[in-house]
This record gives C-alpha cells, structure tokens and sequence, in this order.
C-alpha cells in the first residue's frame, strides 16, 4: 500500500495484523477493570434514576415537571434535540466519510456509531414521555386501526419526526452490526469457552471470511453508506422543522435546517471526542486512536461551530430586517432577557470556544480537547434550551409570558438518560470490540 | 353462560385435534392427472387444500366434527384469548335508575329552566336555573327582570355550588350530634326558650322575604323576643344621608345608563357596590359609540384604590380616602358658583364642575364612602345637577340592607345576658369588627342556628337547624321596592333540612305542615295571590313581578354647611397610612369562603387568586424600602394582622393601603384544600360605632417581618409591549374616523386551500372592548358550564390555571413631567424624551422612568395615572388554526362550521398545538384533576361532582383542553331549531360567557347569517383580528377601545 511519507501513519506502534487482533479484544477476553466496574456501575445509577423519575411522571402526570400553560415543552425537547444531535457525528463518520474513502475514521467509526445508537435511544425517551398519555404513543403510528376513520396527521412535524427518528435508528443499527459481524466473528474464533463460542458465534451469522463474504460485505456496507448519507441531512432537519413549521417568533425561521444539523454535526463530534478521549485512555488504545483523530475531528468542531456562529448571527440579522416586532423582541429577549445567561452560554460555548482550535497546540493536546469537547457539549445543550424555552415564554401576547424552570424529576430524566447513554456504552466496550479491526488491520503499515 | 359455552367449544376442539392429527396427506402425485398436467388439476393443486374446507361443518352445530389442525389453532388462540380476557376484564357495575314514575317534563338529556333565585348579597337576585336530570347545574341571570337583564355577576354564577357543598351539614345537630329526627330539633329549641332567663335575640341578615319577615315577627310575639339585624357591609351612610335629605331611610336605585357624566368617588359600582350587575348592564348602554351616533357617557373615578370601575373610568385621579369628604365639599363649592379649596392634578374637579352642569340632568355624581355626611353632600350635588327623577330613583329603592349600627351595638353588649340567640344565616362573630367579644359573649348563651354550615358564629351551637338552600325553597323576596322575585325549588333537598320559615314558625308554636316545604309553598302562594293580587303560578314561572310603588319626594332638605362643617371636623391627617378596606368580586363580604370558582377567578385588577393581600403604592414602597411580595404585619386601631403579602398596585394613592375583606374564614370543613386557612381576616379594623361603620381605618402602621411571597397571579406581565393586538383611540379620533387604529389592512396570503365556510353555519363571536368592564362573570360561567377543574393556589404559581377564557389585564403609564427615560434596547441604555402625558406601555420605558424616579425626587408620579385595559381570551377558532397542523394525531380538527375541536378522547398530549397557539389558550391536564385528593375541590367528593355539566366531558389527565364555542349549546339549538321544523335563529346557540356578559360585550352567532349581531359586527369599522398578521384568521373580532378623553401630550 502506498504511504506518503510526508503523512503520519493511521495507527501507530508499528503493530502487526495479530496486535491487533490481541489489543482490541483484549477488553473482551479478559475481566473488567476496577476502572470499567466503577464506570459501569455509576451509569446504571442513574440509569435507576431515569427509570424512577420516567416511573413518577406516567405514575402522577406531567404535573411533575416545571412545564405550564405558556411553555409546555422544557427540558424534555430540549434534551430529545441534544440526544438526536449527539447522534449525528456517528453517522456522518461512519457513512459520509467512508463515501470519501477517508482511512482515518476507521479505528474510530465503531464507537462513534455505537454512540448513535445509543443516543438515539436516549432521544427516544423524551418525545414519548413528554406525552401526557405515553400508554397512546402508538397512536402516533400510521397502524391499521379498529377505532374508525383515525389516521395519524401526515402536516404534523411531530409525524414526520416518528419516521425521521426510527429510520435513523433502524438504518444505523443495521450498519453497525453489519461492520460488527467480521469483528465478532474474529471473537468467535478466538473464544476459549462455550458461551462465548455460542453467543459470538450466533452473532457472527456464519461469517466464513472467504472472499465472496467479504466482496458482499463491502457491497452493502457501501449501500447502507449510501442509505445512511441522506439521514444525515435530513433527521435533523425535520427535527429542526418542529420548530421551523410553527408560527413562534424565534421558531419560525427557514434557516434551521442548516443550522440544526451543522449544530448536530458539532455536537456529535463533541461527544465523540468526549468518550474516544476516555476511551482510549482507559482500554489503552492510544496507538489506534492517535493525534492525529483528534486532530481531524477538532477541526470538524471548529468548522461546524463557526457555522453555527454564523447562523446565530444571521437569525439576529433577519429579525432586525424582518420588521416584525415578535420577531425582534424574540431575539432581544434571548440575548438580554431574563434567560440572558443561557444565551451567552451558549454563544461562548458554541461561537468562541471552537475557535482555538485554529491553535494547533489546541487540536494536539488531549486533556484541552476533552475540556473543550464538555465546553461543546453544554453549549449545544443550551442552544437548544434557548430556542425552545425563550422563544415560548415570551411570544406574542404579553399577558401570558410565564417562567420556567425544571423540577427535579425533569432534571432526573435527563441525568437518567446520561446513565442510560454511559451504561449501554460501558456494555458495548466489554463485549464488543470498540475499534473495527478488520478495516484497522487494511491501514497498518506491516501490511505491506 | 358464556363460560360453558367456551369450555363446550374446548373440549369439540380437543377432540377435533386428536381426529385431524391421524389424517396424512399424500407425498406423491395426487394421481394420473397430476402426472399428465391436467391444467383443471393444476390448478386445483395451486391451492393448499384441494378440497374446500367445511368451515361450515365445524360452525355449525354438527355433533360429528371433522377438522384440522389449523383450524385447530385457530379456534384454540380464540378460545384461550378470550376467556383470557373475559377472567381479565372486571367490568365495573354502573347503575342507571330509571324512573319509576317518570315527571311530565322530564327527558333525560333535555334541560329545564326554572326562574328562581341566588342568595349572593342576601338580595334574592333572579335567575334561571338550568336543571338537568333533577339537577340544577347552571344560573342565568333572568332575561325580564331589570334587576339582572339576563345576567348574574361571578359571585352569583359560583352559588351554585353552595348547593353541592360537602361541608353543610347534613342533619340537624343538637348538643353536639347529629339527629334525624326534626321533632327532637324542635323539643330541644322549646326547652331552651322556655328557659331562657335573659332575652331571646333573633339575629339575621336584612330580611328582604316577607315570608321570613313574617315567621320572625310570629317568633317574636311567641317569646317576646328582639330581632337585631347584621350585615357586613353597612350602607347605613347612604340611608342616613337619604332620611336627612329627603326624609327617606332608602338606598336609591341608581340610572347609570341615563348618565352622560359620571363622577364616582370611591363607588366601585361596576364591581362590589349595591348592584353591580345591573349597573355594569345599564352602564354599557351608554358606553359604546356607534356611526349613528358617535357619543358615550364620561365616566371620573376619584378613588383611592384601583378599583374595577376605576379601571373603566376615562380619566382616573388618585386621591386618600380620608380626603375624599374635601373633595366632594370642594366639587359642591364649584358647582354652586363658591372656589374649592381642593383641586385636582390638571384643575380637573373645576373641568369635571363645568362637564356636571353642562350635562345637568343627565349626570350622576355617586360615593362608595358610608359615611352620612359625605352622602348627604353627594345629595347636595345630585341635587344641584336635577339628578333625582332622571340618574336616581329613590322610591325603587334597594332593600339591600337595614342594618342599623346602634341596635346592634347594644345587642353585642348585651348578648352575654342573654337568654337565647337565634341566629338566621347572620355572621357576626366573623364579620363584627370586635367579633372575638362576641364570640366570648355568646360562650355562656344558648346559640340556635339555622346557618347551613358551622361557620365562626354558629361553632359552639346548641341546636344546628340547617335551612334549605336557596335553589330548594319557596321564597318570595322583595330586592327593589315594588319588585318582588320568587324562589322555586328546582332539586329535591339534597340534606335533611328544613326552611327557616318553617323552623321559626315551628317554634312560636304554630302547627306547620312538614314534607317538601309544603307550607312555604302555601305561604309563598298567600302572599303573591292574598297581598300582591297575583297569579301565583304566572309569578312563579316569569320568576318576579313588579307592583308600583308611591314615590318619595325628592326636594332636599338636607344640610350642607353642617355636613360640610362635620366632615371639615371629622377630618384628621393620619400619622400612619390610612387603610381603605374593600371587597373583591368574586370572594365579596366573604360569605362565599368555601366556594373554589370564587378564589381561583382571578381579582379582575391585580389578577391575584386566593389571597389577601396588601397593596400599597409604588411611591410608598420605595420609600420605605419594601418591595413586591415583602410580608408585612398591619396594625392600628386595636387591630392587627401578623402577617400579609405586599403587593404593589399602580394607580394607587400615596398615604393608603388597602387589604380585602371577606378572607381569614374558619369554617368547619371537610375538604383539605386551598380554600382552609386562606387569607387574613381584615374585619377587625373596620371603624364602626353607633353612629355608622366606616371602611377607612386611619393612623395604621406596617412593618415588615419578612419577604419573598410569590403570588398566584394568573397574568404577570401588565404591560403590552407597544404591541398591536390590543388597539384604543379616543373618542374624537373615533368621530373623524370610525376605522381608526384599523386603517391598516394586512393582506395575509395562504398556502392551503380555503375551505368554503359559505354553506351552513360560520360561528364567530365579537368582543367589544367598550363595553367590557373586565367583570370576570363570564370567566366563572365558563368555568362552571365547561366543567373547567379548579387546581388550587400551588398550579396557578405555576402558571398552570384552567380557565378556558380570561381577561387579560394591561396597564399603561402616563409620564407626570417631562422626563427622559433611560430604555434598554439590546446592550446599551437609549435615553427616550417623555413629554408630560405621554404613555409608556412598554416594560423597559417604565424601567426607565422608574429609574429616573429612583434618581430624582423618589417620585413615581407615572403610577398614579394609568390607563387599564381589559380583553377577555378565548380559543380564537382560527379558520388557519396553527395548532391543528402540528398535532400528530388528528386530536384537534377543524368544523365545516368553524369550530377549532377538541378530541380528548384521541388527544396523547404532546402539547405541540398548545406550544404553537399564538394566543395561548390551550390549557393542558397536568394532573388528574378529578377524584385526586390533592385537588380536593368539589371534582373529588360525590356532591360536589353533581353540579358537573353532563353535556361536556370531564377530561382525563394528559389531554390538552380548551374553549369550545360551547358547541355542546351550538348542538342543542341545532337540534331544538330542527325538531322545531325551524331554520335557527340569531342567538338560539349561545356560549356561557356571551349569556353571562353583563354588559353585552360578547357577541356570538352565526356570521352568514346577514341579519344576525355577529354579522353586523363584522361590518363595523372598530373591529379587527387579533395578531392578524400572523395569518391564523381568527373567528373572534374585537372592537377598538374607545375612550372618551382627550390626549394632553404637551409638546
């Protein structure tokens, strides 16, 4: 294989195709680390935190959480938009970047769509729950039913959110166990007992790894990339449509498409660089996860941040043009009203801290971007937070402009779907390999 | 049977299983045909059985069963699931009792309505009663009669409920427990009145049934006992002054629709004085400009607090009620040709003198003051002004009230020696300003009640006789002289009471005949038929009837120079803050403590639910350092409260505070809820002696003990924002252009199709502004009629309250002087020139003039002069409703008649719709709000549930509610017109709000009709969309605010 040498190598160590192997089923095959246990255990937690809380809203009602008659969506949408965000990165590692044959994603796309899924689960939490009656939420399926002529409403956002989201969700859990099966099937022949025989085996689906496999995997997988690279498009830009559809001033905007999945873009490659940061320090993975990952992905951060900058500034430019005083006060009012704070969060957060990373002291250090990469993520939690909540509590009437703040049970959710999100990826590290070694073991250099 | 049956088919079906397993199929060609491809053969062989199967045979009731296997299955999945399901399901029994002798009139599902009456004020206001089912579950006001034209305030609107009260007590209670039995009530009563060492007293509000008048004068005789009467609210100023003026001891009735110029000092009379609803009725009349006739009446409101009719007024003036005296001696001055001594900001009072004699015989000058001086100088300026015999009627006088201050004075210091106290529905310890005395004079008295609910006074009774509720008797009441008003009962009695009537008459011995009040009824029928010369049963199916009365002379004989030389004497400067103490609407004197839709109606001015409070002027906050929400403690006079929320209120006087009567009940309850422990009782500082009660408590002093009190208040922000929605304009503008503030047309385009509303009915409803008072009576007719739940205190601080309709309330402020506001526009501060008398409606302009206030001479002049607004909010009925296209479900529709539906039952509660009304008026079921302990109003306890509207649903928790045209009315008529063999007719379909508007301002109907109100309204140039520009084509109209004042910016 032809190896510029001006570049750095993909993966580093100088490994062999067996240190591979060896490296990244080691998690697998051996006992969990103190390390992991202490991980795991905190996640499941909260994740009894989020079954408690969830538990409370359907037990007692809605009334539990701090929403009321002038905001009615709070924290519940604000952390759906977060969590199907989040996502984003994944798929755009996994499908987009493979279309453009970029080699440094793979000894990262596995555990960046492991995390797709698993926040797009998280997501799924909050527009089921956030319904007053969760026991109905098949309702909002188009399903044969015995009740009449009722039909589910193919104008409603909402509607068009159910199929976003389950799309998304079924297609990139297809990819990523179609790229976990030769994987696994290496953990299958790897296995010293029974169970892991079995249960890998199972899951291997008889992956023989002759060519004729290995020719069709790569077909599909290049069709699934093909599925996938229009969901990352579009899922965020019907969820962007919940609001871009509505008559809110602050809601109503044509820019949101764009805007929402640049910010999902961002934010997916924060939480990217927030776990592989923890990731490859703690299964010892530095020479696959290199720099140079980091590197890359900041520059993505900087990139979509910027975008996003841009976007917060020309909403602001558009309101002040629009003449429309709603629409001017909507924005006043985030940046100078009584949520003030939330939008300079925000703005600092999103705009200005990415921008050090034209530094590349900033792209190189892995303790900084971890710090950034938390910086990343809070500032979208509260983009989202901004537009949902200042937009509503102070829209058109005046007589019905309200507060609000969260309760604890809401504040529980969201810590719960943390726990949910770090449990099931705590799970995916020990029985899963986190780096897909048959693609790594296509770049490393003994290769040749 | 349906078990058998199911173990029937079990076993067939076993055995079926066993026969069809020894059948085996041929591997093989099915014979030569097969081999030969026969295409008929073929083609059989395509279908899994060859031959049909005998479904028939197996369905029927053949003994010999030949089946296989998948029929098998079939039948055994059935099977199991349903007798699954059927050992599941528990089926609640639901009991429906038919009627065994089932009344004429009656048709379930059918309402009835019975003219009768509502005890609010203790007045015998008419009503139509709605009765469904043998339950009454809605007041109207009565159409005919002048007392309520066809409308009932909230107070009166919330009654009802008292009907459905947990808390009466359900049997008479003697010594303590309770009897069935009324001969052991009546053994006890005798007992202890043949007993009685000391004087028997009967105690009763103002009588105003001669019925009761008689049974008590009957008592009387019997026991050669006194009869002392107590109200809370004493207008013995106004008789008083009337006796000395005209020889008189009345209330006038009072013509506010004849008025061209109003001047009220301190009347609230569109919201708690005399008679309010027939005021705000006749008031509206003359406050609505048309093309035809482009005037309306000038209203001043000279007050100390702002008050509900203070907000109305066209110009307002703060002045402290301890002055008010000097100001109407200074306006007499000035109308007689002598100099005032006290003027007004602006030398108002010599414009308001010029505009009274201008208008003399069309003007009206009122007092809300009790004091007789004061009144008898109103009477001076009436007078003046040829106001008798056109603006004020004395001989219809109002039999609101006789309470005579001395007679009850000397009952008080005597009731410790008395033998025995009856008490008639009177309150006294509550509500006597020194009750604690009475209550420790009463300890050692034997106390008979017949008060329905053991309330402060009737604690500690000897005998409990409960008396029916109003909605269960026979009663005639005479409100207004010559106007008499019957009372029918429209339930059977929910408890076992007994007529007060009945009781009294009992015990001074007569022999009354028991059963369904069989002898009120005759005496109700003597009276209309003996004394009235009446038919009695006409009376009692139009509900009143009217007797003309002989007329009071009118020439005033009164004195002005003493009255004008006793207020002179009476007046003294207060060291402390002079405490003006007033009622609210819906909670009044406070008689209706137990009653939620009173509470949680918001106070039409400060938008508070229920609590007292204080309010206090801004100026005077500031200066002391207090601030919104601070927890003060009140006292002055002997009288004290430890602990009350300040509240600061624009367009209050400086010098004043004002705290609410009617709060601080402790009423034995059964429920656990807001209602318990609420407010603080303000009774104690009335002034009262012999010679009158004054509601002015002077040299009160506050301190402050704590702070950080949060309001439920369902509106928070009072300003609108510079905001387009809510259009006003005076009245010369509205004259050299009806359109005015409409001029501007928004040309709104559509990206669906329009509907073609042409056919068939268009609902629309109009609101006119004008009109509007901001009473809050359709607020609690909708609440009742649309079975809105009540959440209590804690959910309306969380911005959670239910009401379908609201009336949103919005002050501006007008600058005292030139002044140059410091107003945050983005990050920086711009300083904006206010010129005197302009107007700020914008938070951060007054933020600004605070500041500056803050800076220069602690001033705040711009909160004594504002002008309110009031629009009432409803589901606007978009024709491009927002919320229909977002919600997921198809859970809320559009009407081929325009109707924006509600489907609870398909609703799964996203809250999207609510999140995309540009109006927020969707209201969403946090709770269950119904049989929940922690909403224990009257949705939790079986009585209370009676009084539920069976036409409209009672939503589950999780669904997202609002208004719905009332469409369960729209469909009655509808129907109604149809058996009829009818079209329908303009005001056949009618909402609660439109029926219970007492002024008239909510106009609903069918807009393609061409004949009807609505459509009319849709021609007049004041009315305009609300947020048109938005798109959402909204079926409600409002009307531009049309004030009748001139704009005095001095540029």
């Amino acid at each position: 294989m032809f190896e510029a040498s001006i570049r750095q190598p993909l993966v580093e160590g100088n490994k062999s195709i067996a240190d591979v192997s060896n490296d990244i089923c080691a998690p697998i095959e051996n006992k969990p680390t103190k390390l992991w246990w202490l991980g795991f255990s905190i996640s499941f937690v909260f994740l009894m935190v989020m079954v408690l809380s969830l538990g409370w809203t359907v037990w007692e009602g809605i009334g539990t959480w701090g929403v009321n008659k002038t905001v009615m969506w709070g924290w519940d949408i604000t952390n759906f938009v977060f969590w199907v965000g989040i996502g984003h990165a994944g798929t755009l590692i996994s499908a987009i970047l493979l279309l453009f044959r970029q080699k440094w994603r793979m000894s990262i796309n596995r555990s960046a769509e492991a995390m797709t899924i698993f926040a797009v689960l998280c997501a799924a939490q909050f527009p089921l729950f956030h319904m007053g009656r969760v026991w109905l939420a098949y309702w909002a399926l188009p399903l044969p039913n015995a009740f009449g002529s009722l039909w589910v409403n193919f104008n409603s956002p909402l509607l068009w959110d159910v199929f976003a989201i389950s799309t998304y969700l079924s297609v990139s859990l297809l990819f990523w166990y179609l790229g976990l099966i030769p994987d696994i099937a290496t953990v299958r022949d790897r296995a010293v007992t029974k169970a892991r025989k079995f249960w890998y085996g199972f899951f291997a689906m008889g992956w023989n790894g002759s060519a004729r496999t290995w020719h069709r995997y790569e077909i599909v997988a290049l069709i699934l990339a093909g599925v996938s690279t229009p969901l990352v498009l579009s899922v965020h830009t019907i969820v962007s449509m919940d609001f871009a559809t509505s008559v809110i001033p602050g809601w109503h905007t044509t820019i949101f498409p764009p805007y929402f999945v640049a910010g999902a873009i961002f934010s997916g490659f924060g939480m990217v660089l927030t776990l592989l940061i923890i990731v490859r320090k703690v299964l010892n993975l530095q020479q696959y996860i290199t720099i140079g990952h980091l590197d890359a992905m900041t520059k993505v951060v900087m990139l979509t941040g910027s975008i996003v900058g841009v976007a917060y500034l020309t909403e602001f430019f558009i309101a002040a043009y629009s003449g429309m005083v709603y629409e001017q006060y909507a924005f006043l009012n985030r940046a100078f009203g009584p949520y003030w704070w939330a939008y300079w969060t925000m703005m600092s957060c999103n705009l200005l801290a990415p921008q050090v990373f034209w530094f590349k002291w900033a792209r190189t250090t892995p303790w900084f971007i971890f710090m950034l990469s938390i910086v990343v993520n809070i500032g979208m939690w509260f983009e989202r937070f901004v537009i949902i909540v200042t937009s509503l509590h102070r829209d058109y009437l005046t007589s019905s402009w309200a507060m609000y703040s969260a309760t604890i049970t809401e504040v529980g959710i969201f810590l719960g779907t943390m726990g949910l999100f770090f449990t099931c990826f705590f799970l995916f590290s020990k029985f899963l390999p986190v780096i897909n070694m048959s693609e790594v073991k296509s770049i490393i250099k003994s290769r040749e | 049977m349906v078990a058998w049956n199911v173990q029937n088919v079990i076993i067939n079906l076993i055995s079926t299983f066993f026969i069809s397993m020894s059948n085996s199929e041929n591997k093989y060609w099915r014979g030569i045909e097969e081999l030969e491809a026969n295409p008929a053969t073929l083609e059989n062989i395509s279908n899994e059985f060859s031959d049909k199967l005998p479904m028939e045979e197996i369905l029927g009731d053949t003994e010999e069963l030949s089946s296989n296997r998948r029929d098998f299955l079939k039948f055994f999945g059935f099977s199991v699931s349903a007798v699954a399901l059927a050992a599941c399901n528990k089926t609640p029994v639901k009991y429906a009792m038919p009627y065994i002798n089932k009344p004429e009139e009656v048709t379930p599902g059918h309402a009835l309505y019975y003219a009768t009456t509502c005890g609010v004020y203790n007045e015998g206001f008419p009503v139509m009663a709605k009765v469904r089912e043998g339950r009454p579950i809605k007041l109207d006001g009565n159409p005919d009669s002048a007392l309520s034209q066809g409308s009932v305030n909230a107070a009166g609107q919330a009654s009802i409920l008292s009907l459905y009260d947990i808390n009466r007590l359900p049997h008479p209670v003697v010594d303590g427990s309770e009897v069935e039995d009324w001969s052991e009530v009546d053994k006890k009563v005798n007992g202890i009145l043949a007993g009685a060492s000391g004087d028997v007293y009967v105690v009763s509000r103002t009588v105003t049934s001669p019925i009761l008048q008689a049974s008590i004068q009957k008592f009387m005789e019997a026991h050669n006992a006194k009869h002392v009467v107590y109200d809370p609210i004493s207008y013995s100023g106004i008789r008083g002054a009337n006796k000395e003026s005209f020889g008189a001891d009345v209330i006038p009735s009072y013509n506010f629709d004849k008025a061209d110029v109003i001047v009220s000092f301190g009347a609230d009379f569109l919201g708690t004085w005399i008679s309010p609803t027939r005021f705000t009725a006749d008031y509206s009349k003359n406050r609505v400009p048309t093309p035809e006739n482009p005037e309306m009446s000038k209203h001043y409101q000279i007050e100390s607090l702002l008050s509900l009719t203070g907000t109305n007024a066209d110009y307002r003036y703060s002045i402290p009620a301890s002055k008010q005296g000097k100001y109407l001696v200074s306006l007499y001055n000035m109308l007689s040709g002598a100099g005032g001594d006290l003027e007004l900001p602006g030398n108002a009072l010599k414009q308001i003198a010029t505009e009274l004699l201008a208008a003399k015989g069309k003007a009206l000058v009122v007092s809300g003051s009790n004091d007789k001086s004061e009144q008898v100088i109103v009477n001076a300026i009436n007078d003046l002004l040829g106001s008798y015999g056109s603006t004020i009627n004395l001989s219809a006088s109002m039999n609101l009230s006789n309470y005579d201050e001395a007679a009850f004075e000397s009952f008080v210091n005597n009731a410790g020696k008395a033998g025995a106290i009856v008490l008639l529905d009177a309150n006294p310890v509550y509500s006597y300003h020194n009750g604690a005395a009475l209550a420790e004079a009463m300890k050692n008295v034997p106390v008979i009640t017949t008060a329905m609910v053991v309330d402060e006074s009737s604690n500690g009774a000897v005998v409990h006789a409960p008396n029916n509720h109003t909605l269960e008797s026979w009663d005639v009441y005479q409100p207004m002289n010559g106007h008499y008003v019957t009372s029918q009962p429209v339930i059977s009695k929910v408890f076992n009471t007994r007529s007060t009537a009945e009781s009294l008459r009992t015990w001074a011995g007569e022999k009354v005949a028991m059963g369904e009040d069989q002898a009120s009824h005759q005496w109700v029928v003597d009276f209309l038929s003996n004394d009235l010369g009446q038919d009695a049963n006409k009376v009692f199916h139009d509900g009143f009837v009217q007797k003309s009365t002989g007329g009071v002379s009118s020439s005033f004989a009164g004195s002005v120079s003493s009255a004008s030389s006793r207020i002179a004497s009476n007046y003294k400067e207060s060291s402390g803050f002079d405490l003006a103490l007033y009622q609210k609407v819906g909670v009044l004197d406070g008689s209706s403590a137990l009653n939620p839709w009173c509470h949680e109606l918001p106070d039409p001015v400060t938008k508070v639910t229920y609590d007292n409070y204080v309010s206090i002027s801004r100026h005077d906050a500031e200066t002391n350092g207090w601030e919104q929400g601070d927890i003060v403690k009140v006292s002055g006079n002997g009288a004290e409260i430890d602990t009350l929320p300040l509240l600061i209120q624009p367009g209050q006087a400086r010098g004043v505070i004002g705290i609410a009567l009617g709060y601080g009940r402790s009423v034995q309850t059964n429920a656990d809820n807001d209602l318990v422990d609420l407010g603080k009782n303000a009774y104690p500082f009335v002034q009262s002696s012999s010679t009158g009660t004054s509601y002015l408590a002077q040299n009160v002093t506050i301190e402050k003990v704590d702070s950080g009190y949060e309001f439920a208040q369902t509106q928070t922000h009072h300003m609108i924002e510079g905001r387009d929605y809510l259009r006003e304009a005076t009245i010369d503008e509205y004259k050299k252009d009806n359109a005015v503030r409409n001029e501007h047309k928004f040309e709104t385009v559509s990206l669906w199709s329009d509907y073609d509303y042409s056919k068939g009915h268009h609902w629309a409803m109009a609101i006119d502004m004008n009109a509007c008072t901001g009473c809050g009576s359709c607020v609690v007719s909708c609440h009742i009629e649309n079975n809105v739940p009540v959440v209590g205190r804690k959910e309306v601080r969380r911005r959670r309250d239910m009401h379908w309709m609201r009336i949103d309330r919005y002050y501006s402020f007008q600058a005292d002087a030139d002044e140059t506001a410091s107003v945050r526009v983005g990050p920086s501060n711009v300083d904006q020139e206010f010129k005197k008398g302009q107007w700020s409606t914008m938070e951060n302009e007054l933020a600004g003039l605070d500041k500056n206030s803050a800076s220069g001479d602690n001033d705040y002049g711009h909160y004594d002069n504002v002008k309110v607004v009031h629009q009432p909010v409803m589901c606007q009925h978009c024709d491009h409703a927002p919320c229909e296209t977002v919600c997921p479900v198809l859970a809320t529709t559009h009407s081929s008649e325009g109707l924006n539906q509600m489907t609870y039952n398909r609703c799964i509660g996203t809250k999207y719709c609510g999140n995309n009304c540009p109006y927020k008026v969707r209201r969403f079921n946090w709770f269950r709000y119904n049989k929940n302990s922690k909403f224990d109003y009257h949705f939790n306890n079986e009585l209370g549930r009676m009084v539920l509207n069976p036409d409209v649903t009672v939503r589950s928790r999780g669904v997202m509610e609002k208004c719905s045209f009332c469409v369960q009315n729209i469909q009655m008529a509808k129907l109604n017109a149809k058996i009829e063999n009818r079209k329908l007719e303009d005001g056949d379909a009618q909402t609660a709000c439109a029926k219970a508007c007492p002024s008239n301002a909510i106009v609903f109907g069918d807009r393609n009709d061409p004949n009807s109100r609505i459509a009319k309204m849709y021609k007049n140039d004041r009315s305009y969309k609300m947020l048109e520009e938005v798109g959402t084509d909204p079926s409600v109209l409002y009307l531009t605010k049309i004030r009748n004042r001139k704009e005095e910016v001095q540029s």
